[in-house]
């Protein structure tokens, strides 16, 4: 069993990279209007990033709340199959591992994944860096919170294309393999051709529907 | 932004990432043939955000500094450049054209 000093060290580099993302988070939600404890309380709730900055484009872009919610949601399904992943991992009974299922982000399951057995991740890893990139990503946010209104004008700092940098840098690891290109192109292309005829959040719907679709 | 809209986002995406993130210890497992499928969800919606957010209300390229952004930032994704990275390049770049094209 890794101590847990070493598992702490070790998470360092990547709990400071995720901090310095919750800063970028709480300035551009900050940026784009949204009160600053609301979006200190997404980061304490919702801990996930991609979901987060989703949601916050959606509004930005003009969509309605539900649009948002959708959206990030569906980002985050992916926590569905890394739940029943870690599932077995984790101690105590079924509501306790539900609590503790909480700690999983893509690092802290990869971290959890490269510490464990074949296809059992391992649960301590998980808990001590999941609770570790937590903290830096709630600490980030309030730090982004409080420096965006110091920092001016968003327009002119460029933080506005910071959310589409940010979508291109999440998708393009993405786009091994055909189908996934397919499906970017084609997600593309739908919401393109929604975008003039519909309400904020019907473009991204069919985008994920036709993601569904020509995954295989 | 009126704050019962930003409580709405907030609760509504808390709540489903809640229930996604503990429904693992009641679930048995997914069939391969959903999780095949839901590997095309991220790439789709992610594509689809970039759309929009490059385009103006009538679907036309919006021809702005965000483009170059854009394209700097899917660069050093590229290469392997940590997200963060090509993030703060973007809206450096962003900001830098900004400057000089409206000196």
């Amino acid at each position: 069993m890794r101590p847990l000093r070493s598992i702490l060290l070790r998470t360092t580099p990547i709990a400071l990279a995720v901090g310095a993302f919750g800063v970028s988070f709480g300035v551009l939600a900050v940026g784009v209007g949204f009160p600053g404890w609301s979006v200190v309380l997404m980061s304490v709730l919702v801990f996930a990033g991609s979901a987060q900055f989703a949601a916050v484009g959606v509004i930005a872009a003009g969509g309605g709340w539900v649009a948002a919610v959708v959206t990030g949601a569906l980002l985050n399904l992916r926590y569905l199959a890394t739940g029943i992943a870690v599932a077995r991992s984790l101690p105590g009974g079924r509501l306790r591992r539900a609590l503790l299922g909480q700690l999983v982000v893509d690092e802290s399951f990869a971290l959890a994944l490269a510490d464990g057995a074949p296809g059992r991740p391992d649960g301590r890893t998980l808990i001590a860096a999941g609770a570790y990139i937590y903290l830096t990503w709630v600490a980030g946010t309030v730090l982004g919170v409080l420096l965006g209104p110091v920092l001016g004008d968003p327009m002119r700092l460029g933080m506005d294309a910071a959310l589409p940098a940010l979508f291109v840098a999440l998708l393009w690891p993405m786009l091994a393999g055909h189908r996934a290109v397919r499906c970017a192109l084609a997600g593309a292309a739908v919401a393109l051709l929604l975008a003039p005829f519909t309400p904020g959040g019907v473009p991204l719907a069919g985008a994920a529907v036709v993601g569904l679709w020509l995954a295989r | 932004m009126a704050g019962p809209l930003a409580l709405a986002v907030v609760a509504g995406l808390a709540a489903l990432s809640f229930l996604m993130r503990g429904a693992g210890p009641f679930l048995a497992s997914i069939p391969p043939g959903i999780s095949a499928r839901m590997a095309g969800l991220a790439p789709a919606l992610l594509a689809g955000l970039v759309a929009i957010e490059l385009t103006n209300a009538r679907g036309l390229l919006h021809l702005d500094v965000k483009v170059v952004a854009v394209v700097v930032a899917a660069g050093l994704a590229a290469v392997r450049a940590p997200l963060l990275v090509s993030v703060i390049a973007g809206a450096l770049v962003a900001a830098v054209l900004r400057l000089t094209l409206h000196a």
